[in-house]
């Protein structure tokens, strides 16, 4: 008999979802996580009087109360529904350049029109069927196309996934200026581009169209102790269901005989047996180091060829002591820059030579107060930064290069939410190289590879050379909070559907 | 691709295939990727440091600092202020104690540590009076956010110090002098003897050095001799040499007891929370004084500790759970030892654990039952998951 029925290398997300569903559904898993807590980015610190939710923004997909979705179902079948609390957002976000714009988009999709109608009467008309089509496009990539697809029939396929024939693999520029004239308008409403990390012509309108309908159907999400209380939700059902999980302890090798997986070595040199593992580790560090013969790996990383590093970020997590009113916010996510073009705000995250030009800043205490002290805030103040920016930045420069850095971020915030400075308490800056540490990813990258089209799951083959080796997370699909935890249960529920297979 | 792709009924596959056949002409398969990311990781945050005592310097009858150079060669860099864990084994227990760097920044083949035996001490007086020059030790990379910030600390700055507390202060002084900041920085220093100040010579050459230094000793015991400020550390003290302290940045590092009294000080002589940072000072010195801890448990009863499926033992309540897992062999991760840093998380599956204030918690940690340590108290027999 084998140690474990299955080992998990990793306890981000993914990781955490696929343990949690796999021993609930009855297989003895032991799961591995490098560091001290559970969650990967979905984490959280403190630091004096503040607790600084790390990497969720907003959570999407899960709906209301009264009107869930996937995700509510989803965490329902994990078994964490009544161990987290969450706080509805009202706004999609606020969209601000001084001198151009400042408008905030709430979250239904009458209102967006609505708001948008009114501030740019001239193409209210377009509004609706740009949101239409938005909607149908989410039915079609999530439940028409994959049954469509399924049949093997492309007839089948074009009649039934109409406009995801026609859009779903159509960059996102290219498609609101199909819809739009007005630049302001167009770059308001591709707002969430930052949240996929590249700029609106190298995106798949299909991911920009399902967010923005995602979030104004279906709500964006705070969690009450943060995405933290996630993850610890998660790992308490795994426990009580009887998994066994160790910190401090990274997977050091995956052993395989005759092509299949047959054991987890521990970086302490235990040897653990084992028929499957599930790998929340980049798909780079499994195939390439943990591995025992990574020539196994072949079609994969023929397959890396065509990929390039995703985008890391640049963070300052800020305890402030003075209410969101004092600041003058009333919406916790808050897109600020100094220009409405979106290729020169990414630009700016291939190098620190210059300065930001668009940033994120949520402010965790609107709407949920619990979250600091009485009278004071929580701020993530973020913008997109690539790991590779920091590759000549020598150590003994590196604090120095990173305090700078974060001057020039809060001076872009400060055009908008004036005297952020004065009234910092507490700030930590977490760079690229901080999310490197912390996730152990090439570049310190956060949703695995760029998300660009040519990576879309559409478009990929899913290579899957070693028997029993399982991927879940950002770099084997979509990066973010829900797809993620989307990817582990299903990732858990198919090795068990095999499994029960077998013993049926 | 012999056979036509069903997907090719969508607008742009086929294009986008040909792209991605194009990008995996100049792509790579990221091989050297894992060991890039390894390399980085370790050039400024190294899991552990291996090290050599390479010098010994007595600073005072009960202090001395340890030289240590690192056996890989340059070591990583800090910011002053910051300290590292010292892994040690006394008495045939794996413990280790944090201590703030002393040396500058600028000096990256060694990082001194400047210790003070602590009477009743259990790692400090072997450090001061066993360590031998040449012994190995190893420690964690540095750490801690009690620094100089350059975003929001300003450039008015004082650091109250008591006894060994000196050591980041130094740090932050030579650092301050080697890259010549425009701040102003005033040392309070509190000794209780003469004999007991550490670093007197460097300090009063520094302060005749340096521009923006000024330097306030003040001895709590003096002998009659002694001719200079005399006394504790208090409002009055602190107004009277800094003046209005409203703009100011204060660092507050000394023994337990001079942290509390200093913190109310320096409150009343209007230091905002805001502009006040308090090094971190290890476990509470008597757990059963502070408001929370349960009545009828003593220091000294005795609890059972069960490790889930990993045997058991005996300690007391009024000793900090870490302490008594090395005592008994157990290992557990731990940097600060201070309830801060959460690397000694441990979760308690039955039993009453007392956490002091000290214990920096997140919110669903307290829910679930996961505690730091270093800085817990078993109040009853305990089951624990590590
Ligand atoms: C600052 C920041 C902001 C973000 N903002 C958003 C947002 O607003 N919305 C959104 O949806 N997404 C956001 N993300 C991205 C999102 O958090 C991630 O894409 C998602 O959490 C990734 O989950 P994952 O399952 O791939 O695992 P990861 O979080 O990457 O976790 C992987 C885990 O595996 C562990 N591991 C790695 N190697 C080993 C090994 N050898 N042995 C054992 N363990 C190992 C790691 O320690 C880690 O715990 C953000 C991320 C960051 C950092
Ligand atoms: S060792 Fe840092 S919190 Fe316990």
């Amino acid at each position: 008999m084998k140690d474990y029925d299955a080992i998990v290398i990793g306890a981000g997300n993914a990781g955490l979802s696929a343990a949690a569903t796999l021993q609930r559904g009855g297989m003895r898993t032991l799961l591995l996580e490098r560091h001290n807590i559970p969650g990967g980015c979905a984490t959280s610190f403190v630091r004096g009087d503040y607790e600084f939710e790390v990497a969720l923004h907003q959570l999407s997909g899960l709906g209301t109360e009264d009107q869930p979705a996937i995700l509510r179902h989803v965490f329902d079948s994990m078994g964490i529904s009544d161990k987290v609390d969450y706080v509805e957002e009202h706004h999609l976000y606020r969209y601000a350049v001084p001198g151009v714009i400042d408008i905030t988009l709430p979250a239904s999709v009458k209102g967006i029109i609505a708001v948008l109608s009114e501030a740019f009467p001239a193409e209210a008309d377009k509004l609706k069927p740009f949101l239409d089509l938005c909607e149908v496009l989410t039915l079609e990539a999530y439940l028409a196309y994959p049954r469509a697809k399924a049949t093997g029939d492309p007839e089948v396929i074009k009649k039934n996934c109409r406009n995801f024939v026609k859009y779903g693999l159509r960059n996102a520029k290219d498609v609101l200026d199909e819809f739009f004239d007005d630049p302001v308008l167009k770059a308001v409403l591709g707002g969430y581009w930052g949240y996929m990390g590249l700029p609106l012509k190298e995106l798949p309108f299909s991911d920009l169209g399902v967010m923005l309908y995602a979030y104004a159907a279906m709500k964006p999400w705070h969690v009450v102790g943060g995405s933290q209380a996630l993850s610890n939700a998660l790992l308490d059902s795994f426990l009580e269901a009887g998994g066994d999980v160790r910190f401090n302890c990274g997977a050091e090798q995956i052993t395989t005989d005759n092509g299949a997986v047959a054991a987890v070595r521990t970086e302490h040199g235990e040897i653990f047996t084992t028929n499957q593992v599930v790998s929340n580790a980049s798909s780079i560090l499994t195939y390439n180091q943990l591995l025992d013969r990574p020539e196994l790996a072949g079609d994969v990383r023929e397959d890396f060829k065509s990929r390039r590093m995703g985008v890391s970020g640049f963070v300052l997590y800020l305890g402030l002591d003075c209410t969101p009113k004092d600041l003058g916010i009333e919406v916790a996510t808050n897109f600020v820059a100094n220009t409405i073009d979106d290729e020169a705000q990414h630009a700016e995250a291939l190098t620190l030579d210059g300065a930001p030009k668009g940033c994120l800043f949520t402010c965790y205490t609107v709407g949920d107060e619990t979250l600091a002290p009485k009278g004071k805030s929580v701020v993530a103040l973020m913008c997109l930064q690539y790991g590779s920016a920091w590759d000549n930045v020598k150590p003994e420069d590196y604090a120095a290069t990173k305090f700078a850095y974060a001057e020039k971020l809060i001076d872009l915030a400060e055009t908008v939410i004036p005297s952020v400075r004065d009234h910092i308490e507490e700030i930590e800056v977490a760079t690229p190289m901080t999310m490197m540490r912390y996730l152990n990813t090439p570049g310190g990258a956060i949703y695995g590879f760029s998300q660009g089209i040519a990576e879309h799951g559409t478009v990929r083959d899913r290579v899957r050379p070693v028997h029993g080796l399982h991927l879940a997370g950002s770099w084997s699909g979509m990066g973010g909070f829900q797809p993620t935890y989307q990817a582990g249960a299903s990732v858990g529920g198919s090795i068990l559907c095999k499994q029960n297979k077998k013993a049926g | 691709m012999t056979l036509k792709d069903i997907r090719s009924v969508i607008d742009g596959f086929d294009a986008t295939r040909a792209q991605m056949e194009n990008l995996a002409e100049t792509g790579q398969d990221f091989a050297n990727e894992g060991a890039r990311v390894q390399t980085r990781v370790a050039s400024l945050h190294p899991k552990r440091l291996a090290l050599t005592v390479s010098d010994l310097v007595e600073e005072t009858a009960t202090t001395r600092t340890l030289r240590l150079t690192g056996d890989a060669g340059t070591l990583p860099p800090f910011l002053a202020g910051q300290y590292v864990n010292l892994f040690v084994t006394v008495d045939g227990v794996e413990t280790a104690r944090p201590f703030a760097i002393s040396s500058a920044p600028q000096e990256r083949g060694h990082y001194d540590l400047t210790v003070r035996k602590i009477a009743g001490g259990f790692v400090s007086p072997w450090l001061v009076e066993g360590l031998q020059v040449g012994a190995k030790v190893s420690s964690s990379g540095p750490m801690g956010s009690f620094y100089v910030n350059p975003i929001h600390h300003g450039d008015d700055l004082v650091f109250l110090a008591g006894g060994s507390g000196v050591a980041p202060a130094i740090s932050m002084i030579r650092d301050i002098a080697a890259r010549r900041l425009p701040v102003k920085f005033h040392l309070i220093y509190g000794s209780r003897q003469t004999d007991d100040v550490i670093f007197q010579r460097e300090l009063s050459e520094l302060d005749a050095a340096c521009d923006f230094l000024t330097l306030t000793q003040v001895i709590s015991e003096p002998n009659d001799a002694f001719q200079g400020r005399t006394g504790f550390i208090d409002a009055a003290l602190i107004s009277e040499v800094c003046g209005e302290m409203a703009n100011k940045t204060v660092y507050l590092c000394g023994p337990p007891a001079m942290n509390a009294a200093c913190a109310k000080e320096l409150k009343d002589v209007g230091v905002t929370n805001k502009r006040l940072h308090i090094e971190a000072n290890g476990p509470p010195v008597d757990p059963t004084a502070r408001g929370g801890w349960p009545s009828g448990v003593a220091a000294h009863q005795n609890v059972t500790v069960t490790v889930n499926g990993k045997g058991s033992f005996e300690t007391t309540a009024g000793e900090p759970l870490l302490n008594a897992l090395e005592k008994a062999g157990y290992q557990v991760e731990n940097a600060c030892r201070s309830g801060e840093c959460s690397l000694c998380r441990i979760k308690i599956l039955s039993g009453d654990v007392f956490n002091p204030s000290e214990a920096k918690l997140r919110q669903s940690d307290r829910r679930f039952g996961w505690v730091h340590s270093c800085v817990a108290y078993a109040t009853s027999d305990v089951e624990i998951l590590l």
